[in-house]
């Protein structure tokens, strides 16, 4: 159960708002750097933090975000012309730089210096492991660049892709610390799925389907390990981790690739979610990126020409009530990703928390929700940086090991659970 | 035409959810395991008016060396009053426990074995400041694990009220 005021804290991410204002203190995924592929290509749009914005890639390869909406008439600049280092109105020629600054108002003689009077909202876009990230926070509080490891690996060692979801974002990332349900909702994915058969960890969770967690805050945001029974009565552990606001990886298995994701909001009702692969020593096969392309693992398939799964709402995921009933999927809807998001939609666009019956095993979501108000109020009443701006906040990993059982995994698993480079993430 | 899953999740629909409570009061025991946790616990029994939370202390009840072993102690009310261990335990749906890495968990067995007995879901926190070691965190550790089916550890006990609150405690 969570108060009202405290869920509207945490949902709540439109300009002005505290919510928003935590997210404006991170370099956020705004775009795959696919999106805008060359100089001068077709611009994008793109909806973040409850604003409408235009992004391209201009004829020197500087990268712009800034408003959508041409400050002359208001029309969209997705239909503009990229061309000659700026973006330019198609209605009646304005022109903008990379940095929202009006370069050209033709209607205007040159020597009123007119355009330099206008200025569209903007926002610093910088390319970085496939991605294209912002930072929408105050230019005087920008962080240093955004350091995950799976945005550092050579590109061959790194998958990404993103998704429409229809809810807020924080129900959506409370999916990816919820680990108690992976043994209900994927049940029959662990042993069929590419990206996570094969591996001697699924022993240990099929066998076991009543893990033991412990939840422990980090420097960033929390640890969460779940705890099986292993041989010669160690334990096995699998440690996800979570990194404020909006970031989670889970326990590798195996010589798979690691996944973890993002969410950002697109506007209170709807939220990005970003899904990586990565491996820290070696580049994916082909048949993973083939695997991940076709909807495998964390990964959907698309409506084509979109970024919305194929399986969505408006075909009701094309839930297969004889699949459900004959054991091949637990609630009927295929892949991992969309059996998450199908029920994480069905919740409306933003859960009403105070209806809630959390129960212990729920101690990741209460704790995250606890380090999220908390950051939220350091932030509004002193100023404070909010855990995971930090770069050594962002270098770390998940982890899956055996321990003796009388050890902190923290500690136990201590190098585990950072970046070291050149050394492969412990996995079982 | 709308399919049933996109007309359902939509806010307009959410309008229409029944306003009705879903559960019943849950009865949850909180527990101070140590000294400086009873501190906690008092501080924390004050704090709110709390519907569904019974605040216990394990000091207070548990025997004295040499005193004949039962189990009908072990427990205390926050006035130092000996409460029945397995009464207590019988009434409850969910019982808490709070130890501080590195205090000594005398009571821990014990009111973990009633737990076990009477089938009650245990968590087990631990407070554990930045100046705890992490050995005293890991003495905490293998005594609670094997009585605790959620573990969490915390640096600040403002964490143990917001828990309760999403308890329903």
């Amino acid at each position: 159960m969570l108060r009202k005021e405290q869920n509207d804290l945490l949902t709540q991410t439109g300009p002005g708002t505290p919510g928003g204002r935590l997210f404006r203190s991170y370099w956020i995924p705004a775009l795959l750097a696919s999106e805008l592929p060359e100089n001068d290509c077709p611009p994008a749009r793109v909806k973040l933090l409850s604003e409408r914005l235009i992004a391209f890639r201009d004829t020197q390869g500087r990268l712009g975000l800034m408003d959508e909406f041409c400050a002359h008439r208001g029309v969209s600049l997705w239909f503009g012309r990229n061309e000659d280092s700026g973006l330019r109105c198609p209605y009646h020629g304005w022109k903008y730089d990379h940095t929202g600054q009006c370069v050209e108002v033709p209607s205007e003689p040159d020597e009123s210096g007119f355009c330099k009077k206008i200025k569209l909202k903007s926002y610093p876009l910088v390319e970085r492991g496939g991605v294209l990230w912002t930072y929408m926070g105050p230019p005087d509080k920008q962080p240093e660049l955004p350091e995950w490891e799976f945005a550092t690996v050579p590109a061959e060692q790194s998958f990404m892709t993103k998704r429409i979801q229809e809810s807020n974002w924080l129900q959506a990332m409370e999916g990816g610390i919820d680990s108690s349900h992976v043994s209900f909702l994927h049940r029959g994915d662990l042993n069929s799925d590419p990206l996570f058969k094969g591996a001697k960890a699924n022993q240990y969770n099929l066998r076991d389907s009543r893990p033991v967690f412990e939840v422990v805050e980090s420097a960033g945001g929390l640890y969460i390990g779940a705890r099986r029974d292993a041989e010669n009565g160690n334990y096995y552990w699998r440690i996800t981790q979570w990194v404020m606001p909006a970031f989670t990886m889970i326990a590798p298995r195996g010589n798979h690739p690691i996944h973890g994701h993002f969410w950002i909001p697109i506007d209170d009702h709807n939220c990005w979610t970003w899904s990586f692969d990565y491996h820290s020593m070696r580049a994916l096969t082909q048949a993973e990126v083939d695997a991940m392309r076709d909807g495998k693992g964390i990964h959907v398939k698309y409506v084509p020409g979109t970024f919305r799964p194929l399986a969505n709402k408006d075909n009701d995921y094309l839930i297969d009530r004889v699949g459900q009933k004959a054991g091949k999927t637990f609630s009927g809807v295929e892949g991992i990703a969309m059996q998450d998001a199908s029920l994480q939609e069905s919740m409306g666009p933003i859960v009403d928390r105070t209806k809630e019956n959390l129960v212990s095993t729920d101690n990741g979501i209460i704790m995250a929700r606890h380090r999220l108000v908390r950051a939220v109020k350091a932030l509004m009443d002193k100023d404070a940086p909010p855990p995971g701006v930090e770069a050594a906040h962002q270098r770390v990993r998940s982890a899956a090991v055996v321990l003796p059982p009388d050890r902190p995994f923290v500690e136990a698993a201590k190098d585990a659970l950072i970046v070291q480079a050149g050394v492969a993430h412990a996995s079982v | 035409m709308q399919s049933e899953s996109a007309r359902a999740s939509s806010a307009v629909e959410a309008r229409f959810r029944i306003n009705a409570p879903n559960s019943r009061p849950r009865a949850i025991k909180i527990i101070a395991l140590d000294r400086p946790s009873e501190a906690v616990v008092k501080r924390l029994a004050q704090q709110s008016a709390w519907s569904n939370a019974t605040f216990l202390t394990a000091l207070a009840g548990a025997p004295t060396p040499g005193e004949r072993f039962s189990v009908t102690g072990w427990l205390g009310d926050l006035a130092g009053h000996t409460k029945d261990l397995l009464n207590e335990i019988s009434g409850a749906d969910q019982v808490v426990m709070i130890a501080t890495a590195g205090e000594p968990l005398e009571a821990v067995s014990i009111i973990g074995e009633a737990c076990s007995l009477k089938r009650v879901m245990t968590t087990a926190l631990i407070l554990s400041p930045a100046s705890a070691s992490d050995e005293a965190l890991s003495r905490s550790l293998a005594q609670l694990r094997p009585w605790s089916l959620m573990l969490v550890v915390a640096s600040a006990e403002d964490y143990i009220s917001d828990m309760l609150v999403a308890l329903r405690a």
